[in-house]
């Protein structure tokens, strides 16, 4: 009986501890996020770049862009918020607006087009999978192999 | 039939099965793949006379019942110091080799003398102590290298004019001057005569002492120090014996393993080479109490073996060089093998 | 019987004095090479205390997974190098599926306890073959494992075991490369509820999970199988008689000390910020052992107090010698080769105290019965 209970508590336990390896799958994802200021066409439809925007990541500014520039943020979880502020033609006043973008789990960098998402484009538009490349690989890449790794350096 | 295999493999031992199968493949395979045999048997033959008197290091320590030698590094400290000072004295050719020796041994006789005497104080710790006072004798010297009032200027840094080198290029002085005395060649395969002969007669040496009285004492004291002691025998005098015999016995080692290989490695370089020592006599048949100058031979030729074998066959086999995991996992597996056996009654 | 002993209370106070500078050789040797080096290195005070505690931080979990083992009679765990791999592959995969920060280091050790947990029960069975010479038999141990980990590593990542990423790849499609980037989870761990004083950072949540681990030890020892721990550290046989299942016990006090040094690998990297994948392991057993050491632990006994007590002064030491050395020697060099001699020199002499102990205790107990026979004689007499 007693053996029976002690089981059953080590079998929660083991089940408590891989719902916590779960949740950190879905609450530590991390992505890249690449916020693009860049003309987009999507089928037929054009939105054009704006003359300025500033991107507020956390209430922090991130950066300022003009045409054609890119910033980029990094977010832990799937739900990516950011306020922009954008001046869309030459001396219009700046309009501001908060974005909540919900990310997809299987993307690691994900590069969101300001001027389509404001358009009001459909959200394949906009939303585009970032694949970077791999850096280049120096020679300290390169493993040196060997047991007789001597404690030198600092620790 | 199924017995006497059985008996077979217990009395050799699996693992060392496994590391002779392993080469027998290698040997097999070598040809096949389209690698050059009698060059890798040329290699092998040279790795051996590089190694074997390393080995032969082990072999009266564990006589002596002070398990294996870990702390061969103190023995090749004192190898290196006879054979950087050979150099600084301004000796050349292969008379340096002769002076390196006779000036690296009080070096070893006062290293294992101390060594000896530390080593009676702790009896029944002796491997994890003797490798402490390896690791701590190499970089104990790493600092004396660089302190120490070398002069000679193929030695020391071009710029600053004084600490020795890492590597010291043996040209000119001590380099093959073993292996080149009576070389033989026989189409591809050469054999390295001098360096081999050099071995055979240390190797003769060692089976000749341990068949002296004093021998046989030093066997006795390592398979039953009580009824040594009450047969009369002084204990601790022969277990210092067998020690600085192992020092000397390193520093000769690691000269002529410089001789083949061409340079003086310092500093960090003699931290691990007693792993590769300890492995090779266990792979040839040597237990933590028990070694023969035939387990030395079949060691370090099995040992060595593998090590030149498998990068050449493995590279040619899958284009993947794995020889030195293997090698990491084969040797260090073998002296887990060697320790877990229970084999040395506990004191 | 009294007349043999002395009572304690007779010892003059010159000899307790003598025997406290005894017990604590090391530690006093190495406040004396601080008070040398500290001067002659010229760093600032800021500076050094910034740098204690942020060792303080990196290091002390580790170093405390090596008191159980000891606790258990099996010496100083050189196996705990088989815990900082477990904790190194669990890294690696974490950081291939991309779980950032905190999440990702709950994850890494959430991962890394299957893997510590075989290593401990491989390392535990091997050690009970090999009793009598455990250190040797966990310190061969740890460089055979590093082979496996080599060829899992190297090898099997990427061709067998699937890794997605080839940012951590080798050119060649498969192994990992020599440093994994851990960038997003760069002391996350020491950054939430760090605290400044003045210029000092105190990676206050660190501390604290080191302190929880500290009670947790202390607990641990209350419990029965810490009891049982050390009745089997005591004497083996004296505990076999009692009932305890003296393998197992041994067993278990490997895999904990091993699954608390995965653990303590992961706190180590993510405050390092990146991964040297074939070298990181390699150091720390080493230096987490001379440190419990210097802290004036032996190899059959150490406190919660060594553990940090050493870690104060051995990394005291480890920073300033250097620069010592260089304005000593004018070679920045010896500094360096110093500190690593001064740390092999400390596990040596270490080593060689505990031995000379045993073997002064086993002749002090052949003593006692030889006298208590004799008496006896006398008394049938």
């Amino acid at each position: 009986m007693n053996n029976k209970r002690k089981w059953i508590i080590r079998g929660c336990s083991l089940l408590v501890i891989l719902a916590i390896a779960a949740l950190m799958f879905l609450v530590g994802r991390g992505h890249t996020v690449y916020i693009d200021n860049k003309t987009l066409e999507f089928n037929g439809q054009t939105a054009d770049a704006l003359q300025r925007v500033e991107v507020w990541v956390g209430g922090e500014r991130l950066s300022k862009l003009a045409k054609r520039e890119r910033t980029m943020s990094t977010v832990i979880g799937q739900n990516f918020e950011m306020k922009l502020i954008s001046t869309i033609n030459k001396g219009d006043e700046p309009t501001e607006e908060i974005v909540k973008i919900s990310l997809p789990y299987g993307w690691d960098g994900i590069v969101v087009n300001v001027p389509g998402y404001l358009a009001g484009l459909p959200q394949e538009a906009w939303m585009t999978e970032f694949i970077a490349e791999p850096e280049p690989v120096t020679a300290e890449d390169e493993p040196e192999l060997s047991e007789d790794e001597i404690p030198m350096g600092d620790f | 039939m199924k017995e006497k295999l059985k008996d077979f493999i217990a009395s050799f031992g699996l693992p060392r099965l496994i590391i002779s199968g392993f080469l027998l493949a290698l040997f097999i395979l070598s040809p096949i793949v389209g690698a050059d045999l009698p060059m890798q048997i040329s290699n092998v033959i040279n790795r051996f006379s590089w190694n074997a008197v390393l080995v032969l290091a082990m072999v009266p320590m564990v006589h002596s019942g002070c398990g294996l030698n870990f702390g061969l590094p103190l023995g090749i400290v004192a190898g290196l110091l006879g054979g950087t000072l050979s150099l600084e004295f301004g000796f050349t050719g292969p008379m340096s080799f002769l002076m390196a020796v006779i000036i690296a041994t009080p070096f070893a006789m006062l290293f294992g003398g101390g060594y000896g005497w530390l080593l009676n104080r702790i009896k029944g710790g002796e491997m994890m102590i003797a490798t402490y006072v390896g690791f701590s004798s190499v970089s104990f010297m790493c600092m004396m290298w660089l302190l120490l009032p070398y002069h000679k200027a193929d030695m020391v840094w071009g710029l600053s004019g004084k600490g020795l080198r890492t590597t010291i290029s043996l040209e000119g002085y001590y380099d093959k001057a073993l292996s080149n005395f009576l070389q033989i060649n026989i189409g591809k395969i050469s054999i390295p005569v001098g360096a081999l002969l050099l071995f055979a007669v240390l190797a003769f040496a060692m089976w000749a002492f341990l068949h002296t009285k004093t021998g046989t004492a030093m066997t006795a004291v390592g398979s039953n120090p009580t009824f040594a002691k009450a047969a009369g025998i002084q204990v601790d005098k022969i277990r210092m014996l067998s020690v600085m015999m192992s020092t000397w016995l390193g520093a000769v080692g690691i000269l002529v393993y410089e001789q083949g290989f061409g340079f003086i490695q310092l500093y960090n370089a003699p931290f691990y080479m007693a792993l590769p020592a300890v492995s090779a006599i266990l792979i040839g048949g040597a237990t933590v109490n028990k070694a023969s100058i035939m387990n030395v031979i079949l060691g370090t030729f099995l040992f060595q073996g593998i090590v030149t074998m498998t990068p050449t066959v493995m590279n040619n086999m899958i284009h993947m060089d794995m020889s030195e995991v293997i090698r990491m996992i084969a040797s260090n597996g073998m002296i887990l093998y060697a320790l877990t056996r229970k084999t040395e009654v506990r004191r | 019987m009294s007349n043999i002993s002395k009572p304690a209370g007779s010892r003059s106070v010159g000899k307790t004095v003598g025997s406290f500078l005894a017990n604590n050789s090391v530690p006093i040797m190495f406040i004396l090479i601080c008070a040398v080096c500290i001067p002659l290195s010229g760093f600032s005070l800021d500076y050094l205390l910034n740098e204690i505690i942020t060792r303080l931080g990196r290091n002390a979990f580790l170093i405390l997974s090596l008191l159980i083992p000891i606790m258990a009679g099996m010496g100083l765990n050189f196996g705990m190098t088989l815990g900082a791999m477990a904790g190194e592959i669990a890294l690696i995969f974490v950081s291939d599926w991309q779980i950032w920060g905190i999440p990702g280091v709950i994850l890494a050790m959430i991962v890394s306890v299957p893997f510590s947990v075989l290593l401990g029960l491989f390392c535990g069975k091997i050690m009970n073959m090999a009793k009598g010479r455990e250190m040797i038999t966990s310190y061969i141990i740890s460089f055979f494992i590093n082979g496996v980990y080599q060829l899992i590593v190297l090898y099997m990542m990427g061709s067998v075991i699937p890794i997605a990423h080839s940012s951590i790849k080798l050119p060649r499609g498969y192994g990992i490369r020599n440093t994994v980037g851990l960038l997003n989870m760069r002391q996350c761990i020491d950054n939430l509820l760090a605290i400044r004083v003045g210029g000092v950072k105190i990676p206050a949540l660190t501390l604290l999970i080191i302190v929880l681990m500290c009670l947790l030890i202390i607990w641990f020892r209350r419990t029965k199988l810490g009891q049982d721990m050390r009745a089997v550290g005591q004497d083996m046989q004296v505990a076999r008689d009692a009932g305890i299942k003296v393998e197992r016990t041994r067993i278990i006090s490997i895999i904990i000390s091993t699954v608390l040094a995965g653990f303590g690998m992961i706190l180590y990297l993510q405050n390092i910020g990146n991964l040297s994948t074939y070298s990181a392991h390699s150091q720390v057993g080493m230096f987490c052992i001379a440190a419990l050491l210097v802290g004036g632990a032996s190899v059959d006994r150490a406190s919660i107090g060594n553990v940090f007590l050493g870690v104060i002064l051995f990394h005291l030491m480890f920073i300033v010698a250097p620069q010592a050395g260089a304005k000593i020697t004018g070679d920045s060099m010896i500094g360096e080769y110093f500190r690593v001699f001064v740390s092999y020199g400390v596990i040596t002499i270490a080593l060689i105290m505990y031995e000379m102990k045993k073997r002064r205790q086993k002749a002090n107990i052949g003593e006692q019965l030889a006298l208590a026979q004799k008496e006896e004689v006398q008394h049938e007499q």
